[in-house]
């Protein structure tokens, strides 16, 4: 169970996974294709979940889930931990990653202009397609883990760098009921 | 030594989603229902037995007779259990390991449902093979 892939080649099914949903099959229907991309994810997470948890022992509560998700999990996918841990114990957890790996080689397109909407939020949009993926890995893992939640992701806009999406932590926040 | 064994998966859902049995002593008719039963019947204490420890090899966890079940828990609630009546505590602990392993790979297949029925009969000669091995 020890076999590798480069990782140009997981960023081009990522990227193309992407691309064909929303532009091939549910081209009119966003929110189908990101439903879609989210389902997939939890299919993985739910399957890298169990993978990862084999060697060693089993989670006694929530905050152990959390946290192996922020640590173990994070760095067996992306190769660094989480940055940031918040949470307003009530049931709900923000996750901060400062470089999201999947996303640091995405450039804005500055030639993007048509008039109706702002190429900031359009842009965003775009990135949000990419998020879901990753929403769907957290979500299938801890529901395999017995934490049933809702993940949703969005990247933090700072004003200074406009089509630099490389320095924008990307924010995960997890809820679940209490 | 003629030896009885039964061996079940159960998913988290309580369903169970692979039996067999593995034992090398001839089987009475209603030996394989009674098996079923026992194992069935300490699903319960599993289930209370499982949030008190961290460990994944849970070992002998009930009695029937002269038989024995023990339970390894993985972590996604996933119960591998088996009814016997051998003493090998080491034994065992390996064969739920390496079946454990077997899981993870019908697991990482994506036309696998997770929590329907495994019927893959490379799996079963797998297990039956690992059972001979270690029981």
């Amino acid at each position: 169970m020890g076999r590798e892939v480069s990782e140009s080649c997981i960023d081009s099914l990522l990227t193309e996974m992407v691309a064909s949903y929303c532009n091939q099959f549910y081209s009119n229907t966003p929110e189908l294709a990101a439903r879609r991309i989210e389902a997939i994810g939890y299919q993985v997470g739910h399957q890298l979940s169990e993978r990862y948890t084999m060697d060693r022992p089993r989670f006694t509560d929530h905050l152990e889930a959390i946290k192996f998700i922020c640590k173990d999990f994070w760095s067996e996918l992306f190769k660094k931990q989480i940055d940031n841990l918040k949470t307003n114990h009530r049931g709900t957890f923000v996750l901060q990653d400062n470089k999201f790996r999947w996303l640091s080689r995405i450039s804005g397109d500055p030639s993007v202009d048509n008039g109706t909407q702002d190429p900031e939020s359009k842009a965003a949009q775009a990135m949000s397609m990419y998020l879901y993926f990753p929403c769907g890995i957290i979500r299938g893992a801890l529901s395999n883990l017995g934490i049933p939640c809702a993940v949703s992701a969005d990247i933090s806009s700072l004003p200074a760098c406009e089509y630099n999406w490389i320095l924008r932590p990307c924010c995960f926040s997890i809820k679940y009921a209490f | 030594m003629a030896t009885t064994a039964c061996f079940i998966i159960v998913s988290r859902n309580d369903i169970p989603i692979y039996e067999t049995d593995a034992g090398s002593a001839t089987k009475r008719e209603d030996a394989s229902q009674m098996h079923q039963f026992i194992l069935h019947a300490a699903l319960d204490i599993v289930q209370d037995l499982a949030w008190t420890t961290s460990a994944m090899y849970l070992k002998a966890i009930d009695r029937f007779n002269d038989m024995v079940v023990s339970v390894y828990v993985t972590a996604g609630h996933t119960r591998f259990m088996l009814l016997h009546d051998s003493r090998n505590d080491d034994g065992i602990k390996s064969f739920f390991q390496e079946v454990h392993e077997l899981y993870i790979k019908i697991l990482l297949n994506p036309l696998y449902l997770p929590g329907s029925r495994i019927t893959s009969s490379h799996f079963d000669t797998k297990v039956r093979a690992l059972a001979r091995k270690y029981l």
